[in-house]
């Protein structure tokens, strides 16, 4: 199992709502996921995108300044 | 494949079976079957040729079924004719303890984060898709997977979030009973109405947060929304393949953090609170496994179960024993103890037999009533006479009757007015119940059961029977 997003979830929201995503059908399904539910999915999936992405910068600055060996990261 | 010549059978099609195109539920002979429809192939077949199929039935996440020529309930769109492994009592999450629910939800989680990993995911992600067999969660439906899209978001996320985070929070977070909402709405528990029921301090809890209280208020900002020219509402974002898990991740984080622990309900520490002694106990405990004997039963319903001690008598003889209970704690102590001990053969439930579960859904049929997953061949109804009688009025001709519909066995305990359990129910009321006494209750009973046995507890003044139900 993949560990969770850590970043700090709620500071992150607002920023996220100003990421422009692409278009996208959603996938043939009888249920009906809500207007609602799509809209707040690209903004938490944003979010956790952006968690990671940071994680994975910050843990590759910890090695370049060898705090941290190559192989810590690639586990994260 | 379909066969050539199709077994032409009449075939009985599953009234909580039809929201999903992709095929249904229907018996045969007693055998249970599902068809899957020509518009499920493609996906049918990406699940077995993905691992997905074969890795979750390894881990006894999905339940396994083998495709067999037929019979057919459709032919105008059937596709393939598959036989899952019976699971032989269907429980519904208004009837689950906390950690049922719990284990519920990470089962459908841990499934979907699999089923990403192999280029699938889960169209819906319904509670009624799983089922405790074997004493553990397990997912029934075997179509509700589909192809994974990059940049697509999560169907199902609304339907999770009402069917599993929202009760889940309400029972952790405001009161252990509010799972019952679950039988109020038939698709989950709105999320606004769950926003509105949680305590403030739970705004203040990230996943709380995003998942219920904005999820709540996105719905309804977006609710009414008109759709424009193409149809759509709104543009769907893309969703990249992280953030997709990420939002899963993150919902399997905010479950798992969600715990209650059983303590000061109603009968919890009933067995603390009682007034036989040890030896008492243990003889009655001797005399059920000597009636169980006797009765020799296919199946067992514990009714008034508590945390489950004589059920274990029947589960421990091999027997399949349901393990009701009205109280919340009671039955989170038993379903822990199943799942520490991983005991095969007991299903705890949260059943108030006062009010048993009704027919709910479309139809009053989609889910069935608790009483019509009856009968049983054997009923045990210890220490529960008097609450029925004396706490809840039911004359013991109306309880004789309810058991006697139930089952062909019954192993009854008779509490006298003598007992602290009964003067207890009487301390702050008028008693009425001058009939309350153990010739009525034989004389009732024995209209609707042959008396086979009945035998004194010793060190105690309490009686235990065991029936056998009278043709009517």
């Amino acid at each position: 199992m993949k560990k969770g997003f850590q970043v700090p979830i709620l500071a992150g929201l607002s920023a996220a709502m100003f990421i422009v995503f692409g278009v996208v059908s959603p996938a043939h399904a009888y249920l009906d996921p809500g207007a609602g539910s799509l809209i707040l999915q690209g903004i938490i999936a944003g979010v956790a995108a952006a968690g990671v992405a940071v994680k994975i910068y910050w843990h590759r600055l910890l090695s370049i300044m060898g705090f941290r060996k190559d192989d810590d990261s690639d586990k994260n | 494949m379909i066969p050539e010549a199709p077994i032409k059978s009449p075939v009985q099609v599953s009234e909580a079976s039809f929201r999903d195109p992709s095929g249904f539920i229907f018996t045969h002979d007693n055998t249970l079957y599902r068809q899957v429809n020509t518009c499920y192939r493609d996906a049918y077949q990406s699940l077995v040729s993905s691992g997905l199929y074969d890795w979750l039935v390894g881990k006894s996440m999905l339940i396994p079924h083998e495709a067999v020529d037929g019979p057919v309930a459709d032919e105008g769109c059937a596709w393939r004719i598959i036989r899952p492994e019976p699971v032989p009592f269907i429980s519904y999450p208004y009837e689950w303890c906390f950690s049922q629910l719990k284990d519920a939800a990470l089962l459908t989680l841990d499934i979907q984060l699999a089923a990403v990993e192999h280029g699938m995911c889960l169209k819906d992600a319904s509670a009624y898709n799983i089922q405790f067999h074997n004493g553990r969660p397990v997912m029934i439906d075997t179509l509700s997977f589909e192809t994974y899209t990059e940049g697509a978001p999560w169907m199902a996320y609304r339907q999770f979030c009402q069917h599993f985070l929202a009760p889940l929070a309400l029972m952790a977070k405001t009161d252990i009973r509010l799972n019952k909402l679950l039988s109020a709405y038939i698709d989950g528990v709105p999320l606004g109405l769950a926003s509105t029921l949680l305590p403030r301090t739970t705004w203040f809890k990230a996943g709380l947060f995003m998942h219920l209280h904005l999820h709540a208020i996105t719905q309804k900002k977006y609710a009414a929304n008109t759709p424009s020219e193409t149809g759509k509402t709104e543009k769907t974002r893309h969703i990249s393949k992280t953030g997709y898990t990420g939002i899963v991740e993150s919902l399997r984080k905010t479950v798992q953090k969600l715990d209650w622990q059983p303590g000061g309900t109603e009968w919890g520490d009933y067995y603390n609170d009682t007034n036989y002694s040890e030896a008492a106990f243990e003889e009655k405990k001797a005399l059920v496994k000597q009636f169980l004997a006797q009765a020799h039963p296919a199946q067992v319903w514990d009714l008034g179960a508590n945390t489950g001690i004589f059920s274990r008598i029947a589960a421990k003889m091999g027997i399949p024993t349901i393990s009701c209970d009205i109280d919340p704690a009671a039955v989170e102590m038993n379903y822990r103890q199943v799942r520490q001990q991983q005991e095969t053969l007991l299903l705890p439930l949260l059943i108030d037999l006062t009010n048993p579960s009704p027919g709910l859904g479309w139809d009053g049929r989609e889910r069935d009533a608790f009483c019509r997953r009856g009968p049983v061949d054997c009923i045990m109804a210890l220490a529960l006479i008097h609450h029925l009688s004396i706490a809840n009025n039911v004359s013991f001709d109306k309880a004789a009757r309810f058991f006697h519909n139930l089952c062909s066995h019954l192993i009854i305990e008779f509490i006298p007015r003598e007992d602290s359990q009964v003067r207890r129910l009487l301390s702050h009321r008028a008693d009425i119940f001058q009939a309350y006494d153990r010739g009525h209750f034989e004389a009732a009973f024995s209209g609707y059961f042959k008396i086979k046995e009945s035998k004194q507890i010793r060190h105690s003044d309490r009686t235990l029977y065991l029936m056998q139900a009278r043709e009517q």
